[in-house]
């Protein structure tokens, strides 16, 4: 094996892990914006590895140009469609889920007396 | 000529172009037929479609195209980026340790199109999800909160990003 392929398969081997732990991460989360992050995020960059890997299997200039392109309107339309559902979702009025350590620790703050220097701004 | 059909003509050949550019990629062949077929086809689409790829209202080249050098170098930092956040998000898959909250905060960019890069950025770059572009307001579900004060988080979240969209767009 040359370089160029043991390259390729590790770029490969890490779209294979980024796409499983994409798939665990869309049902671990309760909510849909936080599925949507996992989701959408590392199903991206999946993807983006295997492009990376064909790049670097490319037999000359002209395939490499094209997989460049490729990847160039991959990069526009993937974060534009998560976007789309996360606009949706929050034009609907849902409210993003906290968990229940982070709500505990607030409390204790707020008893103490001492609320965090900045104003609570969420809706 | 007015100054009017100038912009006019000018937004028309940057559409054209930007077409040619994409077909001479793709096709990868530089027969007589090929090009005059490209040529003519571009020409043809950016007659119908130039008011929508440059809108009227865009005051400047700058505005929409891109200086090649650091679009490049912009494209090879996104990618870094991309990984770096997408480790950090496969961590807390697997830990379970996040903080997922909604923050709000404006941008200094002044183009559509520099706004447009920016909020497809920060969908994917830091765990974070652009859920609204309002002109310059961006509403952002954040996953790794540390704060909830507008300013502080938009440094966070999209300090570096813009202080590198500035140099490519205006």
């Amino acid at each position: 094996m040359s370089i160029r392929e043991i390259l390729a398969a590790i770029a490969f081997l890490a779209a294979v892990v980024f796409g499983v732990a994409g798939l665990a991460g869309l049902f671990r989360f309760p909510d849909p914006y936080s599925r949507l992050q996992a989701g959408s995020l590392l199903g991206t960059t999946s993807v983006l590895s295997i492009f990376i890997g064909t790049l670097l299997l490319s037999p000359n200039g002209a395939v490499a140009a094209r997989v460049v392109v490729i990847m160039l309107f991959f990069l526009i339309s993937s974060p534009t469609g998560s976007h789309i559902v996360a606009r949706f979702t929050w034009n609907i009025g849902t409210h993003p889920w906290r968990p229940k350590s982070e709500e505990k620790k607030k409390q204790r703050k707020a008893g103490t007396g001492k609320d965090e220097a900045a104003p609570e701004e969420n809706p | 000529m007015s100054i009017e059909t100038r912009w006019k003509l000018i937004r028309f050949l940057i559409t054209a172009l930007s077409m040619f550019g994409l077909w001479l990629i793709f096709t990868a062949r530089f027969e007589l037929f090929s090009l005059v077929t490209g040529l003519g086809g571009s020409f043809f689409v950016a007659a119908l479609t130039y008011e929508i790829f440059i809108p009227r209202h865009q005051a400047g080249i700058n505005f929409f195209v891109p200086r090649p050098f650091h679009l490049i170098l912009y494209l090879f930092l996104m990618i870094f980026f991309i990984y770096k956040s997408s480790l950090a998000v496969l961590v807390s898959v697997v830990t379970g340790r996040v903080n997922p909250r909604i923050v709000h905060f404006r941008t200094s960019l002044k183009s559509d199109m520099a706004r447009m890069v920016l909020a497809n950025s920060i969908t994917m770059t830091p765990g974070t999800i652009t859920l609204d572009l309002n002109d310059d307001h961006l509403t952002v579900h954040w996953f790794f909160s540390t704060t909830s004060h507008s300013k502080v988080a938009g440094n966070e979240v999209k300090g570096e990003i813009e202080k590198h969209l500035k140099k490519v767009w205006l």
